[in-house]
């Protein structure tokens, strides 16, 4: 994966994280780099924003300006079907057989959803050559989190597994050394797929905690949301994931940051403005963009 | 009488050959019992981890179960012959350790 900045926008619902983000994306594709902005919240506000439809594909909405929506049902089906073909292929064919009242259970399974998003996730990684930048409006926290934890609680048990796999490879080596005399002995396919999904999974965290990703917490001049993003810090600090700016958004003319500056240091905090009725279609994010470009410019990291 | 000679010898020879053929892969199959024994309690177990949850044992995160199954049809077996034998554990053990 190459290092193009990415700027993630996470917070409690209804904070304005979708407004954000596109007004972000918007200030980044006036500057004149190309960008995608993905929408991976299930709920998909974008549409409304800019009065346009998107789908899985990117859609240009903007001069160097890209929209795509991520749908995790869509993601979820792929990955199980891929899954059901390759065990097709492996498996004789009545265990396959007996094996699909199972795969049918399975995909409700809990945690399918955030891995969903992380397949999406290295899919638009992928294809991101063209782009200078890439924006992302994240789903509601809980599933946030799990997005943004996943790579690091699997590697654990990635770890774990190929210990006990590499044990069982030198045992079997050792047989069929004994037995037959070989020595040279077939790759074990499920260390070799361990092995992959290490790498995967190690090159996913580091791509979250390097320096040009961005993962920006929106939040509201209130208690609750200001809890809320108390707890996102912390659960994101357990996972080495630092907070790079802290948008404080819908801000009343009257209304001071004391309670936050309290908790954030002041550096890291950013200002966006309420804007009665909303900021709606092109127009209105390319006035917001203008009003705000101060703010905008330092939540982008364009300064 | 003569020209038989060769052909018998080459006839012990060959005998001879298979006898210790066998009785090697006798011997290497006696050497390797227990490690086998012990590479399938070692698949059963890493199985049970991976795949648990067709057993009603909580898994790892779901999607590595899913990656890892298609490669693991052996274990599976593995882990089901298991689980249909865990009424006679020690039976199993006895009998690979030649216990009577």
């Amino acid at each position: 994966m190459s290092a193009i900045p990415i700027h993630f926008f996470i917070g409690k619902g209804g904070v304005g994280k979708s407004t954000t983000s596109a007004l972000t994306a918007v200030h980044l594709a006036s500057t004149g780099r190309r960008t995608l902005l993905v929408s991976m919240d299930p709920a998909h506000n974008q549409c409304d924003i800019f009065g346009m439809r998107f789908s899985g594909k990117s859609r240009p909405a903007a001069p160097n300006l890209e929209v795509r929506e991520i749908d995790p049902e869509y993601w979820i089906r792929r990955y199980l079907k891929e899954t059901r073909n390759h065990l097709k292929r492996t498996y004789a064919y009545q265990s396959a057989f007996n094996l699909q009242d199972h795969f049918n259970v399975l995909q409700y399974a809990p945690g399918l959803e955030e891995y969903a998003l992380l397949l999406a996730f290295e899919d638009v990684m992928q294809a991101a050559g063209s782009h200078d930048a890439i924006v992302f409006d994240m789903a509601p926290t809980a599933l946030s989190l799990r997005f943004f934890s996943l790579p690091s609680i699997s590697l654990v048990w990635l770890d774990e597994l190929l210990k006990l796999r590499s044990a069982i490879c030198e045992k079997k080596e050792i047989i069929s050394k004994i037995k037959m005399g070989a020595c040279e002995f077939e790759t074990d396919r499920v260390r070799k797929k361990l092995d992959e999904r290490i790498a995967s999974h190690t090159r996913l965290k580091s791509r979250f905690m390097s320096p040009s990703t961005h993962v920006n917490l929106v939040l509201n001049n209130d208690r609750l949301s200001l809890s809320e993003a108390r707890r996102i810090e912390r659960r994101l600090a357990d996972i080495d994931i630092p907070i790079s700016r802290v948008v404080v958004n819908k801000m009343g003319p009257e209304e001071t940051m004391d309670d936050i500056a309290e908790i954030f240091s002041i550096q890291c905090l950013a200002m966006l403005p309420l804007v009665p009725g909303g900021i709606l279609g092109l127009d209105g994010l390319e006035q917001a963009v203008a009003d705000n470009a101060g703010a905008l410019c330092a939540i982008a990291a364009t300064l | 009488m003569m020209s038989m000679a060769p052909h018998l010898f080459t006839a012990l020879c060959s005998r001879l050959r298979r006898v210790w053929g066998t009785m090697d892969e006798v011997a290497r199959g006696k050497a390797v019992e227990t490690v086998e024994y012990e590479v399938e309690e070692l698949e059963n177990i890493f199985a049970l981890l991976v795949l648990g949850v067709f057993v009603g044992i909580p898994s790892p995160p779901i999607q590595i179960t899913m990656d890892l199954m298609p490669e693991m049809e052996h274990e599976f077996a593995v882990m089901l012959d298991k689980v249909s034998t865990a009424h006679d554990p020690l039976g199993e053990l006895f009998s690979v350790l030649d216990i009577d």
